[in-house]
């Protein structure tokens, strides 16, 4: 049971009650009842099928560039009856600003290229256990994430002295795993798989706002995640890869990779991946993938999600011709 | 030799005048020099106008209730997540039994003394140029938190009671003892508290934070389903139940909604006394840099009858007691556009 008492008591907002509160605790969670864990989802699309993605510039008229991503949840098959919607699987929805090119601050040393500051914010009804206002390390790390996905793809040297901020605020985000897995006993174990489709997201999103800002770029940018999963109870049956993985629906996941990918020029910005799935040497039949076979599904669940975002970039580009 | 071309007029795009000089821009909206021109604002609307609602209920997958409520190009998002908070983790209550607990008296407000509804607005997400992520919560934010949070409490709009999750204690008195005087059933007693946090993102800000906030709050609310909640005596904590059959949704008090407007005058530093103004409506980021002035009106019209909720003027003489009737009455006008899209 989590207990949210370390609330730093924070002046400038509106703070629960001091006496600590804790999230919900299902008696699902504590049952063993066998009914309950067959509503486990399992992923019905085919291994290279990625979700469905909803991508849309201009949300925030007021910033230079913004843009809304929407990966739909997966429904599971296996539901009885109608349950809430906090043990349901999430989807994605990420939302991207961009503010620049604008002057750097007068106190700011002289730069011959654009100074890019990326900044990522859960928000606190984003995740299954509620975040505080505060960035965490996580946060920071997916903000590090993207702007070196990002840095490669802008042209800075023709924006001298000038900043440009890309911030996005996650609204929803990928859980790590299934509820019915997770017996609130904290991350001990499990990876955070969650925030590798976010991450995806992130750069595909960050993409389409840059676009609509009109910063030049030598290319457009898209993130693709891929997976390397164990369906079924441990050891039994033989690995799998799959592209655009949602961790709710895999029992056991290996390894994960993210890339933020170039299509015209065949260049990756960032690679990052997490998990074991051995060497060369140790190769078995069970588990035959490589850490480039990761990474190149991973380009490929990229070159999906680049599709959706050029044909949104050409809808915002008439759009755009037909005002002036 | 000097040449005498005549010096070509300069001439810009509307925006271009829009930033040079703003405030003689909107004025020549609202007092066109020629009489065949309408009097409008900048925006094209007419003082007593607001802008278009749209409101989406119940999209995020880890709320309890959420709204989105778009006006205009103000664009926020509203999660409320219930966390519990046991009676024994509160300082100084005693177990409260429903003949001796402190809120049976009148006046005492458990829901504000317990901190029960936590809202917060959250306007460092880049929804504008000039709120960049990474500050503290700003003046403007923390003042619109507070107006939500004395609203939310002063309105009543939340049942204390459906915060209350009881316990029924089992008899376990003797079954042969048929003594009179022993026969006092066992009282049920709270044993924890519903406390939601009502969580305000500002996606896009062009203007009118106030009311687009509390108007998310309020769908937000009426979207919210509690799973049922329940005392485990065995395993001495609370458990819930995830089916929706069981959940419940809030009581809520009326449907209250919020008008705000600015006062726009003429010459800003002459006295009021011989000053042309305009009451605009329902402003946007443009307006709201040109005037000092401000008043919001609170108003439900649930049951036919318009009751005033409450008032707030500050920044100026200009509005008095005419201005303020006819801002109820358009505020009467504004609920009935808004509470049918509110109720979700």
């Amino acid at each position: 049971i989590q207990i949210c008492v370390n609330k730093m008591n924070d002046r400038r907002r509106i703070n629960g009650p001091s006496g600590g509160t804790s999230a919900p605790v299902y008696s699902k969670y504590l049952s063993k009842d066998t009914k309950d864990l067959s509503e486990r989802p399992s992923r019905t699309r085919n291994s290279n099928v990625l979700r469905k993605m909803f991508l849309k510039t201009g949300v925030t008229p007021s910033a230079s560039g913004s843009a809304y991503l929407e990966l739909e949840a997966s429904k599971s098959p296996h539901v009885i009856a109608p349950g809430l919607a906090s043990l349901s699987t999430s989807g994605l929805k990420l939302t991207c600003t961009v503010h620049g090119p604008r002057p750097l601050p007068k106190s700011a040393p002289f730069s011959p290229h654009i100074i890019l500051t990326t900044h990522v914010k859960y928000a606190p009804f984003a995740t299954r256990r509620r975040r505080g206002y505060l960035r965490d390390a996580s946060e920071r790390d997916l903000g590090v994430h993207l702007e070196t996905a990002l840095r490669g793809v802008i042209i800075g040297d023709r924006w001298p002295k000038s900043g440009v901020e890309v911030i996005i605020t996650i609204l929803e985000g990928e859980e790590d795993q299934w509820w019915g897995d997770d017996i609130g006993r904290g991350n001990m174990g499990v990876g955070e798989w969650g925030m590798m489709s976010v991450l995806s997201g992130c750069i595909t999103v960050a993409s389409a706002a840059i676009a609509d800002a009109g910063i030049d770029c030598v290319d457009v940018v898209s993130g693709g995640v891929a997976a390397v999963v164990r369906p079924g109870a441990q050891g039994k049956q033989s690995t799998m890869l799959v592209l655009d993985p949602v961790p709710s629906e895999h029992q056991e996941i290996l390894a994960a990779s993210v890339v933020a990918y170039l299509t015209s020029r065949d260049e990756i910005t960032d690679l990052w991946v997490k998990g074991e799935i051995g060497h060369e040497n140790h190769r078995t039949p069970n588990s035959s993938f490589s850490y480039e076979d990761l990474a190149d599904n991973a380009v490929q669940a990229a070159l999906g999600a680049h599709r959706v975002l050029i044909g949104a970039l050409k809808e915002t580009a008439d759009m755009k011709m037909r005002r002036s | 030799m000097a040449s005498t071309t005549a010096q070509p007029t300069l001439s810009f795009p509307r925006d271009t005048f829009a930033k040079l000089s703003p405030h003689p821009y909107l004025l020549a909206h609202l007092q066109p020099s020629s009489s065949a021109s309408p009097s409008t604002r900048a925006n094209g609307r007419s003082p007593t106008t607001f802008r278009a609602p749209h409101v989406n209920n119940g999209s995020l997958t880890h709320a309890e209730g959420s709204a989105v409520v778009r006006i205009g190009d103000t664009t926020v998002v509203c999660g409320i997540r219930g966390e519990i908070l046991l009676a024994s983790n509160v300082a100084g209550y005693r177990v409260d039994r429903s003949s001796t607990a402190p809120s049976s008296k009148p006046g005492y407000n458990e829901t504000k003394e317990l901190d029960l509804l936590v809202p917060n607005i959250e306007l460092a997400t880049g929804c504008s140029p000039a709120f960049m992520p990474g500050q503290p919560p700003s003046t403007l934010a923390q003042s619109l938190s507070t107006r939500v949070y004395s609203l939310l409490h002063s309105s009543g709009l939340v049942n204390g009671e459906d915060l209350k999750i009881w316990y029924q204690p089992p008899d376990l008195s003797d079954q042969d003892k048929m003594d009179v005087e022993d026969s006092e059933s066992i009282e049920p007693e709270v044993k924890a508290f519903w406390t939601l946090y009502i969580d305000i993102l500002f996606i896009s800000l062009d203007g009118n934070p106030f009311d687009a906030a509390w108007a998310a709050v309020v769908s937000a609310l009426r979207n919210v389903r509690l799973p049922k909640a329940y005392w485990d005596p065995d395993r001495e904590m609370i458990l819930c139940e995830d089916a929706v059959a069981v959940s419940k949704k809030l009581r809520l008090n009326g449907m209250p909604i919020a008008v705000t407007a600015l006062v726009f005058r003429a010459k800003e530093q002459a006295p009021t006394g011989d000053n042309k103004y305009w009451v605009l409506v329902d402003p946007d980021a443009f307006e709201e840099g040109l005037c000092d002035e401000s008043v919001t009106v609170v108003v439900d019209c649930t049951g036919g009858e318009t009751k005033m909720l409450g008032i707030s003027k500050a920044g100026g003489t200009v509005v008095g007691r005419e201005q303020v009737k006819q801002m109820v009455g358009l505020a009467a006008t504004r609920w009935a556009q808004l509470g049918p899209l509110l109720k979700g």
